[in-house]
């Protein structure tokens, strides 16, 4: 308003300084109309510099026109017709290239606040608020909101729900940016402008701006440039965002499997040097000493435990080392009968008499199709891990029943202190051992990892049920020969 | 917001939907009749600019309350549309049996700020707040035009300004403010700038509002018929119809645009050729 006043107030001044001066002086005054004019079109635009100039003219017109009635058109008369037309054309052509000027670069400040707000790492629906605040204050509009699509869902920003059948799901579904000339019923229209975020030809969501007064043909072409760039620069920042976290669980799983490298080290070391103490300890006394015949067969009995052991583990280690590097195993499937085996099996165990071992089958088990070796590595495995981790004295309980698809389901269940539901997860994981396994018992963390593989190459299965203190049940289930 | 909530596309009516088509029907044909009446020389010939005034201007003002009304969804009172025809028709006649009775004009825009004043009008733009700002800027814009056009007229032209008792001034006055100035400002800026500029942008909408008020005035049998004069009406009401439509839109009220053309109005009736 204040513009205004003085405008109006200068155009007045001016109009009574050329009334009240001869005719020659008010030729060179009414190119002062010219000050006032420019200053309306750099500050007030096209409008403002083409009113003022139209005003400016219509205040000096009278003078003119008379002269024109009275004499016709006169070079004076001419010249003063070619002032109106430079002060129009100044007000109206002035105004519009400052308003361009102007526009273009507030285009270019929100382009710049655009790529600054998401520039900042935030979740998705965090950076789509502060991109719509800083859109909403920069657009001039009545209400702006941001849609986007991820995965399934919709995040809006800045509104409700998206409905089906809205402008906003019409242009998210189509691609195609709409305008809705008026939307509401107060005194001045509320245009509506719906323009896709695009990635390549994919519209990714859209931007919504509604606005009260005039939304002409250049800013909705604008804003859908706008929309475009919010768009690569949403998805930029989802790339960014995706590439930052990708980086972060890459770091984490660096440092995991770092610590299970030395961890395996560790336990891998200790677990060969037991058995190698053990043999290296037997083979020096019997070639120092001489030993009666029994405790020959004493002590030949078990070195030959503990190099079972250590083969065991050797073999543990290969065959891991096979499946990681993406070889299968190499097995031998035969008809194998499931009851002697089973007994074979656990033989061992029970000779040494620490737990009570049960065995129960179903009468009529099929045989199953599987390398010998392998099953009985399977078996042994899970009896041991069974004893291991139960207390001294309590039961393990093997048992063999026909499952369903000609299949035989093999379970091994103990009464030991169980695992933690948060570590069954991983407990087939290479190398993983739940906490307080190393406690309780040697092991290299390998055992579960291989009998997983070993019954997969089968085309088996194998779970796990396990709760604190209520013992661990092992499951597998193995196809039988058709 | 309207773009995700709402369905679309929105439903949109014709320019011309609800127009009272039955009641400009029976003020063309009472207009007919009339003229022939006169023609036949069994009426006196000011019937026929009884009946003008009656059609023309109350034929706008029922359009233009029956498009706010459908606009907006308000009720107007039980025969509204046949008032104000009534009253303008009251005002033309008694103008017309007397100069001094033309003040009966007053009645219908008495009326209608009756009915602003129960909100019954918001649809053209009348209601019974206004804003002081526009209203003020709508007198200066007015007055400014209208003493152009003196100055101008009398400068350039060298007509003088009305030299007669202030009675016939005063009527002129009088059927500006009851039906020439309300009905144009209440049909071509409350309605039908109204309806075109929820269509189209604003210049469109004044452009196409302002010319079918030129076509009017244009058509108007009493006005001047000189060229000089026609041309310079055409040049004031050109800007006066864009000014005004401005004012609506920009403040969301008649009064301002109303204001100003009645001073301009003013300022041409003074003019003895007004």
């Amino acid at each position: 308003m204040r513009d205004v006043a003085t405008l109006a107030i200068t155009l007045l001044a001016i109009t009574l300084l050329i009334v009240h001066t001869d005719r020659e002086t008010a030729a060179l005054l009414r190119h002062l109309y010219f000050v006032p004019v420019a200053a309306a079109a750099l500050r007030l635009g096209a409008v403002g510099g083409g009113v003022t100039a139209a005003v400016a003219v219509l205040l000096e017109a009278p003078r003119i026109f008379a002269v024109i009635e009275q004499a016709g058109v006169t070079p004076p008369a001419a010249e003063h017709l070619v002032t109106f037309v430079a002060l129009l054309v100044t007000g109206a052509l002035g105004g519009r290239l400052a308003w361009y000027g102007e526009t273009q670069r507030r285009r270019f400040e929100t382009l710049l606040a655009v790529q600054r707000v998401l520039a900042e790492e935030a979740p998705l629906d965090v950076a789509l608020d502060r991109l719509r605040a800083c859109l909403a204050a920069r657009l001039d509009a009545s209400a702006v909101a941001l849609v986007v699509r991820e995965d399934e869902r919709l995040v809006v920003a800045g509104g409700g729900a998206v409905v089906a059948g809205s402008l906003a799901a019409e242009v998210l579904a189509t691609g195609v940016p709409r305008f809705v000339p008026d939307t509401g019923r107060g005194s001045r229209p509320r245009r509506t402008f719906v323009a896709p975020l695009v990635v390549g030809a994919e519209p990714i969501g859209v931007l919504a701006v509604e606005r009260t007064g005039e939304l002409p043909v250049s800013e909705r072409s604008a804003l859908a440039t706008l929309a475009a760039h919010c768009g690569l620069a949403l998805e930029n920042a989802r790339l960014a965002s995706r590439q930052r976290r990708f980086a972060a669980e890459l770091a984490e799983r660096i440092a995991s499997a770092t610590a299970a490298k030395s961890s395996f080290v560790a336990i891998a070391s200790h677990e060969l040097r037991t058995p190698l103490t053990a043999l290296l300890g037997f083979s020096e006394l019997l070639a120092r000493r001489s030993f009666e015949a029994a405790e020959v067969r004493r002590m030949a009995e078990l070195m030959q435990r503990e190099t079972e052991r250590l083969a065991r583990i050797v073999d543990d280690f290969l065959d891991l080392s096979r499946l990681e590097r993406g070889l299968g195993l190499r097995l031998a499937p035969a008809a194998v009968a499931v009851a002697p085996a089973l007994a074979a099996a656990v033989e061992l165990f029970r000779r040494a008499e620490s737990h009570r071992i049960l065995l129960e089958f179903d009468e009529g088990l099929p045989a199953v199709l599987a390398d010998p070796d392998a099953l009985d590595r399977i078996l042994k495995n899970l009896v041991s891990n069974a004893i291991k981790y139960s207390p001294a004295g309590s039961t393990v309980r093997v048992t063999a029943r026909t499952a369903a698809a000609a299949s035989v389901e093999i379970s091994v269940h103990d009464e030991g202190r169980g695992i933690p539901p948060d570590a069954l997860p991983r407990v087939f994981e290479p190398y993983y051992r739940a906490p307080g396994a190393a406690g309780a018992a040697r092991g290299t963390g390998l055992g579960l990892a291989v009998v997983k593989s070993l019954i997969e190459a089968h085309g088996g299965t194998i779970h796990l049920e396990s709760a604190p203190g209520r013992g661990t049940r092992v499951t597998f289930v193995v196809p039988a020969v058709s | 917001m309207w773009a995700l909530e709402q369905p679309w596309p929105p439903r949109r009516s014709r320019i011309l939907a609800n127009s009272p088509l039955a009641l400009i029907a029976t003020l063309s044909a009472g207009w007919l009749a009339v003229a022939g009446l006169v023609a036949a020389g069994w009426l006196i010939p000011t019937a026929v600019r009884v009946a003008s005034i009656t059609a023309v201007h109350g034929g706008l003002l029922a359009v233009a309350l029956t498009w706010a009304a459908a606009d907006t969804g308000t009720r107007l009172p039980p025969h509204a549309r046949v008032v104000i025809i009534a009253l303008v028709a009251a005002g033309a006649t008694a103008a017309a049996l007397d100069p001094r009775a033309a003040i009966i004009h007053l009645a219908a825009p008495a009326w209608l700020a009756m009915l602003a004043a129960r909100g019954r009008l918001a649809g053209l733009g009348l209601g019974p707040d206004f804003p002081l700002s526009p209203v003020l800027i709508g007198a200066a814009i007015g007055g400014l035009l209208g003493g152009h056009l003196l100055v101008s007229a009398s400068q350039t032209l060298g007509h003088p300004l009305r030299a007669e008792s202030w009675t016939p001034l005063l009527g002129l006055w009088a059927y500006d403010i009851g039906a020439n100035v309300l009905s144009a400002e209440c049909f071509f800026r409350g309605a039908l700038f109204n309806r075109l500029q929820r269509r189209w942008s604003f210049a469109a909408a004044a452009a196409l509002a302002t010319a079918a008020s030129l076509v009017r005035y244009l058509a108007d049998p009493l006005l001047p018929r000189h060229v000089e004069v026609t041309a310079g009406a055409l040049f004031y009401l050109t800007l006066l119809g864009a000014v005004d439509c401005w004012l609506l839109w920009w403040s969301g009220s008649l009064v301002p645009g109303l204001l100003a053309s009645l001073l301009f109005f003013l300022a041409y009736r003074a003019l003895a050729t007004g």
